[in-house]
């Protein structure tokens, strides 16, 4: 079924905002430069977080980890060698679950769409040789449990934890919509991230522990309006239970980034970041109260879309990363992830990293679209869809927040029916032509004709079924009393809502316990058995509670 | 005539389900019956909920390797438990050489990332009338 071209009579942008053929200066008129763009690195930072030429680029690195630490080390350094900039990484998908390897249900899944980390040694391991004071280390990994492991390595090779820079994802609202379901209560959710936000800020004050995550939820089809607008409300909550401690705002509003997500609209991505450097600043000044002007601007970081990427005719996506990575390069974000041409066949070959890396090196080196600071600054179209995106975002944030507590939403799968609905829009799109994929509803070819690069994407590797004998011995090797006693601690700590959870968690990290014992104890605090899926025993016996 | 009954379930921990949410909608929109077991499911649950259900097609959708092993064990416990229930699997990660491996081990239908939505409806009807003619 192919589309014809030019089926798409309506001009909108991917989130449907409608369009004209032409802007000019009716579009924005009466608008004050101060007040809705100012300069780069002056409120409302519109046209970016920094002064223009103070730094040009960004971070350039890849997403990375596979199979088991020592085997992720290997690619770091191999990504590192080929002139990368920082680290980005991600579990697989049982350490995403707050499941250790050896569960049951992670059998097949080992290593294979991440690294496998549940322990103190595996982030000994991951980090092997790699200066943790002088590259960043950008995390999808679970927040608490990885700023513990992070610490506790810091710690031990002399490395101050203060002088750490990098980022972990916050997911407390979507996660168990979306991809990063860690089986647990909204309220306990909530207080891990607000938990390890609070420490770091004291502890780690270069690391942005508060990093929002609105790439992994827009994985389900949801447009740039919803990306952000459930992006903020996630934001507004955590701030919420931050101050509803005692907390400054300016204590933690400096360290709170957005990693978000590029899809294949051009102007509307660029016109997102825009708006939402402008929604933050005003969001952060004007309604929490915020003095210090590190709070208002907020760094972004970018994955390229994975959903934007196909199968089919693989060798296009190279060509849809480039286009993203331009973007990005004119929204001037401060680091970038450009998802791999084999992303919708497996985590990135190392032939794809290199593609992926390189495209970030051309873009940024040869088409020197970062020597002036926010180049489509005072395009009619640019200004006008920047407006009318802050409008819709703006809008629906306040919808969603006047239904009533974000807490009771997800519960009553609010969120999750947005995510549903997403999905469907967007796989209606693609089977009527009105989302336009080349290779897929436009200009495909048969399989058999669909060769270029195929190889390289099909390849497969095995789970790392060895880190199941790995982890026994791993298990029998420690001071069993020792583990029971900081699980035992973990778990009191659990059951007092105003204990910070992070002195009970790096104690636990490192009298050996593992990520999947401490989550299931925690999980067991909040009335839940300690596996999901009921087939592991608790960890520790505890009394029924009335 | 009864509608075709199918059971839709992604195993393991692969947490994608864009790809399962969007069959269940088509094949419900095609008028067949979808019962939605959603993530993390093991060949065990999947048998078990498709017997005491009583549908007329298991349909597996996947977006990790998960289902390259799971694949036997799926097989073998159907057999075990005499149940002709067909197995359909389906993800863009689903290459021409896994579909055929899939064939070989007993899988009914494969399909990859090229399957057409009224390919798999028409394949999956056929499935369940051949299983209505035993």
């Amino acid at each position: 079924m192919s589309t014809e071209n030019g089926k798409e009579a309506v001009l909108q942008t991917e989130s449907r905002i409608p369009l004209r053929p032409l802007y000019g200066p009716a579009d924005g008129a009466g608008k004050s430069y101060d007040t809705e763009l100012g300069d780069p690195g002056s409120f409302p930072f519109t046209r970016g977080t920094r002064p223009a030429g103070t730094r040009r680029g960004w971070i350039h690195r890849e997403l990375s980890g596979e199979g088991d630490p020592r085997r992720s080390n290997e690619q770091f350094k191999y990504l590192l060698g080929l002139g990368q900039m920082g680290l980005d990484v991600i579990g697989d998908t049982a350490t995403m679950g707050l499941l250790d390897p050896d569960h049951p249900f992670a059998r097949h899944a080992v290593g294979t769409q991440g690294v496998s980390v549940c322990c103190l040694d595996d982030f000994r391991e991951l980090y092997r040789d790699i200066p943790l004071d002088q590259v960043t280390l950008s995390h999808s990994l679970p927040a608490a449990f990885t700023v513990a492991g992070l610490y506790s390595v810091a710690s031990e090779r002399g490395v101050s934890p203060a002088a750490m820079r990098g980022s972990v994802i916050q997911s407390p609202f979507f996660c168990e919509d979306c991809g990063y379901a860690v089986h647990m209560p909204f309220r306990l959710r909530l207080r891990l991230a607000a938990d390890s936000i609070e420490f770091s800020s004291r502890e780690m004050p270069k690391f942005h522990t508060f990093l929002e995550d609105t790439y992994y939820i827009s994985e389900n089809g949801i447009d740039a309006v919803e990306e952000m607008a459930l992006g903020f409300i996630e934001v507004r909550g955590l701030i919420r239970e931050l101050l509803a401690r005692g907390l400054d705002i300016d204590s933690f509003g400096p360290r709170i980034a957005i990693l978000v997500n590029c899809r294949m609209d051009f102007f509307e991505e660029i016109a997102k970041i825009r708006a939402t450097r402008r929604l933050f600043a005003r969001m952060m000044r004007d309604e929490f109260g915020a003095k210090d002007p590190r709070s208002w601007a907020v760094n972004i970081s970018v994955h390229t879309s994975g959903l934007s990427l196909t199968a089919q005719q693989p060798v296009n996506n190279i060509v849809r990363g480039a286009v993203q990575a331009l973007a990005m390069a004119c929204a001037g974000v401060q680091a970038l992830e450009v998802s791999t041409f084999d992303e919708a066949f497996r985590t990135p070959s190392p032939e794809a990293h290199i593609v992926g890396l390189r495209t970030q090196q051309v873009v940024e080196l040869e088409s020197r679209v970062t020597q002036v600071a926010d180049p489509m600054g005072g395009s009619y179209f640019v200004e006008s869809l920047t407006d009318e995106l802050e409008r819709r975002i703006g809008e629906m944030i306040g919808n969603i927040e006047a239904m009533g507590d974000p807490a009771q939403l997800a519960d009553r799968g609010f969120f999750r029916r947005m995510f549903d609905e997403a999905t469907e829009r967007h796989s209606q799109g693609l089977i009527d032509g009105t989302l336009a994929k080349v290779g897929v509803n436009v200009h495909a070819v048969a399989e058999e004709e669909d060769t270029l690069l195929r190889d390289v994407a099909e390849r497969k590797f095995e789970p790392s079924r060895e880190r199941i004998e790995w982890m026994a011995a791993y298990r029998a090797g420690r001071d069993a009393r020792a583990v029971e006693e900081a699980l035992r601690a973990l778990y009191e700590a659990g059951l007092d809502p105003r204990r910070s959870l992070m002195p009970p968690i790096i104690a636990g990290t490192r009298a050996g316990a593992t990520n999947g014992e401490m989550a299931g104890v925690l999980r067991m605090a909040y009335g839940r058995p300690a596996d999901p899926f009921g087939v592991l025993p608790d960890p520790i016996a505890v009394e029924a509670r009335a | 005539m009864k509608p075709v009954k199918v059971l839709i379930a992604i195993l393991g921990l692969d947490q994608h389900e864009v790809g399962a949410v969007a069959i269940a909608r088509i094949l419900r929109d095609a008028g067949m019956e979808v019962i939605y077991a959603g993530r993390f499911n093991l060949p065990a649950g999947v048998v078990k909920t498709a017997i005491d259900e009583d549908v007329d097609v298991i349909g597996i959708s996947c977006h990790s390797w998960e289902y390259l092993y799971y694949a036997d064990e799926l097989v073998e416990l159907l057999a075990k438990e005499e149940a002709e229930i067909p197995v359909v699997v389906g993800g863009s990660v689903v290459t021409p050489g896994d579909a055929r491996m899939l064939a070989e081990k007993g899988i009914a239908a494969a399909f990859g990332a090229g399957a057409r939505p009224e390919e798999m409806v028409a394949a999956i009807r056929g499935l369940a009338a051949g299983r209505a003619a035993i």
